[in-house]
């Protein structure tokens, strides 16, 4: 009966996963831990600095890492509350994190909460992040580092250079303005300085070497086990199931993060052996921007035998950096100074390498939207709002199946 | 005329000297916020106009191409851009878009795009001037090298050197307009306020789209006649908040038993509360107020902007302070409850108008708001 096997019903969750979850509750109790024997614990924006406290076998966790398990739990209606309590009104999910310190309620916290940070280092991505990461450490009452340039990108060079992704690993040099570029490499000298000050541990290049090839090689599992992905019908792997995975990316420069990619790539590879499947049947495969996997992607299984796959996996070959020049500081200054990655045009890459036969966005994301790229390449196009009912909701799907459909006929 | 009524005169039409300047031969050059210094400007001999929006306009293009982009205070941000787009600002030979709030900072990306995608748009030349976030030395190295950078470019502009004798020049009567308007802010701020924050947001902004030495003789006549004046019988306060570019808030609370005596808002007093140093060489001094000068939201760290906040209260001798917030102008809004804080502390009552729209259309439910605050200071 399709009803019992859809949309990943019928498919064991990936093992990989279900490894990964346990050693991230593992690792936290272990942190945890270490904080109560004194020893520091760091929060730090998305993308950067986890190789330096890596490095310094400092523990360290990404706000969006965190916020996102409290969004995909179905907390932030609760912790949207708890910010507004406070006079936060904009209940932003960057804020989250925050709030399960407002809240100070370790129970109900996923994890029971974050262990006391000795620091939180945090950048400039929006307004906000910095407002609220300067917040959130007043309210732990510890030592908030700022920093400019977060994933920012470059204003001089708005519109990067058709297939700037596919140069962006050895030719970095060429897609960075040099002034910002010096001045993120004093920004990460400086936080090293100040950890080795506060901390008595050490940082040293040759471990920063051996990090970024280790990171490269992480982003290397994740985009073979994509190119398996992309060529394979049935897909093997649910959305929900490589937002698991995509935790381990957390894990920068570290040989866990690495193994943990390598295992994910032979899991796949497996299943794909086997013949195994998320819709067996899998007749349409769709591209969604949505935070999460949506609820209609059961319907779109069982009616359509639709695979519903996101965009989770679309950037890893964007962040891999090769040393140049022999400046492993700069070559990770220049990973963190990263473009912003859900460009319309990386985007639409994985779009054309998974084939996909349409894409459906969340109009409420902040985001540029797809359409126009979509057009451009004559891919199938929905925007859904939230505002828009069930019903209303299901007669668009309906449609756009049929084009779809009659596209693919 | 009255010195005032030519002054409000170019408040209310903000083109009409750019436009007489570009008549005559000389050439403007359009700035975003007040982290642009004009004084290089006027140095290399442009017309500085700061590009503003107007809330009775339709941002109907600009919603099309901006709005997927960010929400960030959408109305005044689509507002600003929508003048852009349709012609408004036709006389701009220049506009000069700083790394300000985020949706500033997007816009300049956006229109590198329109004047490639759109020709048809006939925007000007652009130029982004990158402005850091962290008062520390290392970002004011950086802000240095953009100063630089946005003096090399304005001298490709103009075809001439820009020089240290016409950069002091430019910063005598730019530090005479800032100490003009520090005479404007005493008044307000004096017992009984000699004049009204309607008043002062005009004298204020309209330094903002006139011939600086013009605006300097205007407000000397001013100031001789403002003495005279009284408001005494209306509650003190300061007014903090997002951006506020037009008349609209301050008429609905001076018409509600209100007087707003000072602001923290870069449209009132914060644009002129900081001179230049004229013991410096005159090119590191315009640099360096405009690295210190005092900070809008978007910078680090908050406790400057929430003393900044209590100090120009309490100089003001505000009895109550009142915070407007845009409509998804998340970094304001994150701020106000500590402000609101340090401010309980201290004993002063605020009143918080939140999420509120560009253009104003409830006017009524804010001056009821605002008539339960007036009755609960004046209870106190």
């Amino acid at each position: 009966m399709a009803g019992e096997n859809v949309y990943g019903r019928g498919i064991a969750q990936l093992k990989i996963a279900n490894e990964i979850r346990a050693h991230q509750r593992a690792w936290m109790a272990e942190t945890r831990e270490r904080v109560k024997q004194g020893e520091p614990f760091a929060i730090c924006n998305g993308d950067e600095f986890e190789e330096i406290f890596n490095i310094m076998d400092i523990p360290v966790i990404v706000i969006n890492y965190y916020n996102m398990i409290i969004m995909v739990k179905g907390m932030g209606g609760y912790y949207r509350n708890i910010l507004e309590e406070h006079g936060y009104e904009d209940g932003d999910w960057l804020a989250y994190g925050l709030a399960t310190t407002l809240d100070d309620n370790p129970e109900k916290a996923p994890w029971g909460g974050l262990p006391k940070p000795a620091i939180i280092v945090g950048g400039t991505k929006e307004d906000k992040g910095l407002k609220i990461l300067e917040i959130w450490a007043k309210e732990y009452g510890c030592t908030f580092f700022p920093l400019e340039f977060c994933m920012d990108p470059i204003p001089e060079k708005p519109i990067p250079r058709p297939g700037w992704y596919d140069k962006i690993y050895d030719q970095w040099d060429e897609f960075y303005d040099s002034d910002r570029l010096d001045l993120r490499v004093k920004e990460v000298e400086a936080l090293i300085a100040h950890l080795e000050v506060t901390t008595g541990k050490t940082f040293s290049i040759a471990k920063l070497n051996r990090s970024i090839e280790l990171f490269n090689e992480q982003m290397e599992y994740w985009e073979k086990a994509d190119e398996l992905i992309a060529y394979t019908r049935p897909c093997p792997v649910s959305w929900r199931d490589s937002q698991a995975v995509h935790q381990a990316k957390w894990h920068r420069g570290t040989v866990k993060g690495r193994d943990f990619l390598k295992a994910y790539y032979e899991e796949v590879k497996e299943r794909i052996d086997k013949g195994e499947g998320v819709v067996p049947e899998e007749k349409v495969r769709l591209l969604g921007f949505f935070p999460n996997p949506p609820a209609f992607s059961q319907y779109l299984a069982e009616k359509y035998a639709a695979v519903f796959i996101g965009p989770t996996n679309s950037s890893a070959h964007c962040y891999r950096r090769k040393i140049l020049n022999n400046d492993p500081i700069r070559t990770l200054a220049a990973r963190q100074m990263a473009f912003s990655f859900s460009t319309p045009d990386v985007d639409m890459r994985y779009a054309k390498k998974q084939k996909v036969d349409g894409v459906i966005e969340d109009a409420s994301m902040p985001q540029l939207s797809h359409e126009e790229t979509c057009e451009t390449e004559d891919i199938p196009f929905l925007k859904l709002s939230k505002d828009v009912g069930e019903a209303e909701n299901r007669a668009m799907l309906d449609e756009f199946m049929k084009e779809v459909l009659s596209r693919k006929n | 005329m009255e010195a005032f009524d030519s002054l409000s005169k170019h408040y209310r039409q903000r083109d009409t000297a750019a436009r007489e300047w570009k008549e005559n031969g000389g050439k403007v050059i359009g700035y975003f916020c007040d982290s642009v210094p004009e004084e290089l400007i006027l140095a290399a001999g442009f017309f500085p106009v700061r590009i503003s929006g107007d809330p009775w306009d339709n941002t109907e293009i600009a919603r099309k191409h901006f709005l997927p982009r960010s929400k960030n205070r959408e109305d005044f941000v689509h507002s600003m851009l929508n003048r852009l787009l349709t012609g408004e600002y036709d006389f701009l030979d220049h506009l000069v878009i700083p790394h300000a709030r985020d949706t500033i900072r997007r816009l300049y990306v956006l229109m590198v795009e329109l004047k490639e995608s759109d020709p048809e748009f006939k925007l000007p030349e652009l130029h982004f001037l990158d402005v850091l976030h962290t008062p520390f030395f290392s970002s004011s190295v950086y802000n240095r090298l953009q100063k630089l950078d946005f003096k090399k470019v304005l001298e490709q502009w103009s075809g001439s050197e820009i020089t240290n004798d016409s950069i002091s020049k430019a910063i005598t009567i730019t530090n005479e307009n800032k100490m003009l308007l520090k005479k404007v802010a005493e008044l307000r701020a004096s017992d009984p306020c000699r004049i009204s924050g309607v008043e002062a947001l005009q004298l204020i902004g309209s330094s903002m789209f006139m011939l600086k030495e013009e605006h300097n003789k205007l407000l000397k006549q001013y100031l001789t006649q403002a003495v005279k004046k009284s408001y005494s019988d209306r509650v003190r306060v300061f007014m903090a908040g997002s951006p506020l570019d037009n008349l609209q808030l301050y008429e609905i609370l001076e018409s509600s038993g209100v007087m707003v005596v000072a602001e923290d808002n870069c449209w009132g007093n914060r644009y002129s509360d900081i001179p230049i140093d004229t013991t410096l060489e005159p090119l590191e001094a315009v640099i360096d107020r405009y690295h210190n000068k005092s900070p809008c939201n978007r910078m680090y760290p908050m406790s400057r902007r929430i003393d900044y906040c209590i100090q120009n209260a309490l100089a003001a001798r505000a009895q109550g302070v009142i915070f407007n917030t845009y409509k998804n102008d998340a970094a304001e809004a994150l701020e106000t409850p500590a402000k609101r804080k340090a401010l309980e502390e201290k004993g002063i009552p605020s009143l918080y108008l939140k999420n509120q729209p560009y253009l104003i259309n409830e006017p009524e439910k804010i001056k009821t708001g605002v008539s339960e605050f007036v009755k609960e200071i004046k209870g106190k």
